[in-house]
């Protein structure tokens, strides 16, 4: 018993090598688990780590947390953060909930979604006339933009239902067309060229406070992605993705659950893009296009299928090469070697999927795997996180 | 009332009669074997019983319902459980994770307060991983609980398989092919293990297997299958001596073949495999 509770599952590389050592020892003697709690679970490599390895993790987490509040804050910050770099920020978070949201398409429910410009460009609007147009508050916008996000992403859903796989990506794709050119030319909508304006809530209209806010819906986000994957939806999703015949035969309501990723997925690109409008307080509907759509799906390839850290940061750092849509001065390459912003990504986006596709099949979140793992308390492990290849579910899309 | 009536189905895949006319009982606490060679249709039958096939003529009843145009997750719900021929598990996951994936319908959250992060969904969670486990351990399995799927031998895979079908709490187990992939030893096992099974949770059990030893050992009733009809059925001990099913096996003369079958099964006992070749099947 003792042997088995104990670990933790859902480490791959950790319960593999694990139960390679263990095997041998439990083959032969089947009374083992009398054995005491402490052996037993030094034998099999349960970890506790000493006090310096304590203080050491400790040490990581400060700086991490004083990188991603303090810094931006200029709090107990040797740095200047100015203008530019917290709009660098803001963009980087709201990427990475967008990130977030097509993970759950790509990663969780496998299906490419080529057209997610549009998820988050429907919210953005959403949320920008119900605050100009109707007078509503920030917080009704959001709620308002994510729900719309839903409801778009449901109508794409029931498509899928019957088109799949690459035929599914061409329908995003002339979804995601169709909106951009039909949708934001609506200048009732959107405010056609000049934009529309998306004013901050009261109280976070500085830049520092309105990062902060991000961050809070970054971090109710994470929050609710880490359920879905931890709960009855997620496993749904899980089976059917890798086979939906076993699936149905659990009991698994196979168009219900693939349904239910659209909805979740189409929630935080509305937020998302809520963010986004109310982050740039004039949204331009020509921002929405289908670069924007490839650039989202590059980031979450990158930053690691299934793997929400990954996601998080492959997100943040093609925010910061300069997709960050409109922050003033553009992004961090264009003001280092002066690659134009709207390039850079593009430049860099392909090169970096194709490392992902043939060398790193987990993107950024197996670079980080072993530190991430560290961090939560385990052995330094050079191959936590790391994947064989990739899927073969991933490939079919 | 018995568990399972399949009412003279059948079904057309284009010119291919895949079924002709197939008709099958399951008694409440049955063990019914099915054996026959490649592509006699005993898979198409699977299908057509757990929803994956619609017939095209004939009536599925489950306990007296007729369910032959509900959906196959409908079907899992009132109690049809099943394997599959090569393997029905998630591979990425690992073997407790299938277990919990498999216990979807007694997991009592809605998925929308799982994602939400309600209490109750942590309490469940909890009580659906305890579950797995006890399965587990009933199977002697619980050394590989944390192992990725993926990463473990066939034989023991046909077992998680047999776990994680007992998890949907099925009424009628559908074992398609379970002893594949395992030596006579093995396969006895299994037969007690299934015999055993049927005491301790009360099911009816269709087993689709080629090894014979295995299928008479545990199975009260066995039909044979042949070119999508029903060839044999009776008691084991008749269906293994019937000239017609050696035949249809071994593509001999009824008489010689019947001679031959029978001495294969009683002499040696280890050699009950029947030589054929496994037929590809997509789970």
């Amino acid at each position: 018993m003792s042997t088995t509770l104990r670990r933790k599952p859902g480490k791959r590389g950790h319960a593999a090598s694990e139960a390679s050592t263990v095997e041998p020892r439990d083959a032969d003697g089947a009374d083992d688990t009398k054995a005491l709690p402490a052996v037993a679970a030094a034998e099999n490599g349960w970890f506790r780590p000493s006090a310096g390895g304590w203080f050491a993790r400790a040490a990581a987490w400060v700086l991490l947390l004083w990188l991603i509040l303090a810094v931006p804050a200029n709090v107990l910050s040797p740095f200047d953060f100015g203008v530019s770099d917290i709009n660098l920020a803001i963009a980087a978070v709201i990427f990475a909930i967008i990130g977030l949201s097509l993970n759950v398409l790509i990663g969780y429910a496998g299906q490419l979604s080529l057209g997610h410009q549009a998820f988050v460009g429907i919210g953005a609007f959403a949320s920008a006339y119900v605050v100009t147009n109707l007078g509503l508050g920030f917080w009704f916008g959001v709620v308002v933009a994510a729900g719309f996000g839903a409801v778009q992403a449901l109508a794409l859903g029931a498509v899928s239902l019957r088109v799949t796989g690459l035929y599914f990506a061409l329908v995003s794709l002339a979804y995601g067309t169709f909106a951009e050119n039909s949708l934001f030319a609506v200048s009732e909508i959107t405010g056609g060229e000049g934009g529309k304006p998306a004013d901050r809530p009261a109280g976070f209209a500085e830049d520092q406070m309105y990062y902060f806010l991000c961050l809070a819906f970054l971090v109710l986000v994470l929050w609710l992605d880490w359920r879905l994957t931890r709960s009855k939806g997620g496993r749904a999703l899980q089976a059917l993705r890798e086979n939906p015949r076993v699936a149905a035969s659990y009991g698994i309501d196979v168009r219900r659950y693939t349904l239910l990723a659209f909805v979740v997925s189409g929630t935080f690109a509305g937020i998302g893009g809520a963010l986004m409008a109310h982050h740039q307080q004039i949204i331009v509907p020509g921002i929405f296009d289908f670069q924007l759509a490839l650039i989202f799906v590059v980031m979450t390839v990158v930053g690691g299928l299934r793997n929400r850290i990954g996601v998080v940061i492959g997100s943040a750092f093609f925010a910061g090469l300069g997709e960050g849509g409109g922050s003033e001065g553009g992004g961090f390459l264009e003001r280092t070697i002066g690659l134009p912003a709207e390039f850079t990504g593009i430049v860099i986006g392909p090169f970096l999927l194709l490392i992902v596709i043939t060398l790193l099949p987990g993107g950024i979140g197996q670079l980080i795997g072993p530190v991430k793992d560290w961090m939560l308390g385990k052995r330094f492990d050079r191959n936590a996180g790391k994947l064989k290849e990739v899927e073969v579910s991933d490939v079919r899309a | 009332m018995s568990v399972l009536d399949v009412d003279a189905v059948s079904i057309h895949f284009g010119g291919v009669k895949a079924l002709q006319n197939v008709s099958l009982e399951v008694g409440e606490w049955e063990i019914v074997g099915i054996i026959g060679p490649n592509g006699a249709g005993k898979t198409t039958l699977f299908n057509c019983i757990t929803g994956f096939y619609r017939p095209t003529r004939g009536k599925v009843r489950y306990r007296g319902r007729n369910v032959s145009r509900l959906d196959v997750h409908k079907r899992a719900a009132l109690g049809i459980g099943r394997t599959f021929q090569n393997v029905g598990l998630v591979k990425g996951a690992t073997v407790l994770e299938n277990l919990r994936t498999a216990q979807h319908l007694e997991t009592e959250y809605n998925p929308w307060f799982g994602i939400a992060g309600g209490l109750n969904s942590f309490i469940e969670e909890g009580r659906i991983t305890r579950r797995g486990r006890q399965l587990l351990a009933l199977l002697g399995l619980s050394d590989v609980a944390d192992t990725t799927v993926a990463d473990l031998p066939y034989g023991m895979l046909k077992r998680v398989e047999i776990a994680t079908v007992l998890a949907t709490d099925p009424d009628l187990l559908l074992l398609d092919e379970p002893g594949s992939g395992m030596g006579p030893e093995e396969a006895h096992g299994l037969g007690e293990t299934l015999l055993a099974l049927r005491k301790q949770f009360g099911t009816s059990i269709v087993m689709i297997d080629h090894h014979v030893p295995l299928v008479t050992q545990v199975s009260d009733y066995v039909y044979c299958f042949n070119f999508g009809e029903v060839l044999a059925e009776g008691a084991p001990e008749h269906v293994r001596n019937h000239p017609e099913v050696a035949r249809a096996y071994l593509g001999e003369e009824p008489v010689e073949g019947g001679g031959a079958e029978a001495d294969a099964g009683t002499e040696s006992g280890t050699a009950g495999t029947l030589p054929v070749v496994r037929e590809e099947e997509y789970a």
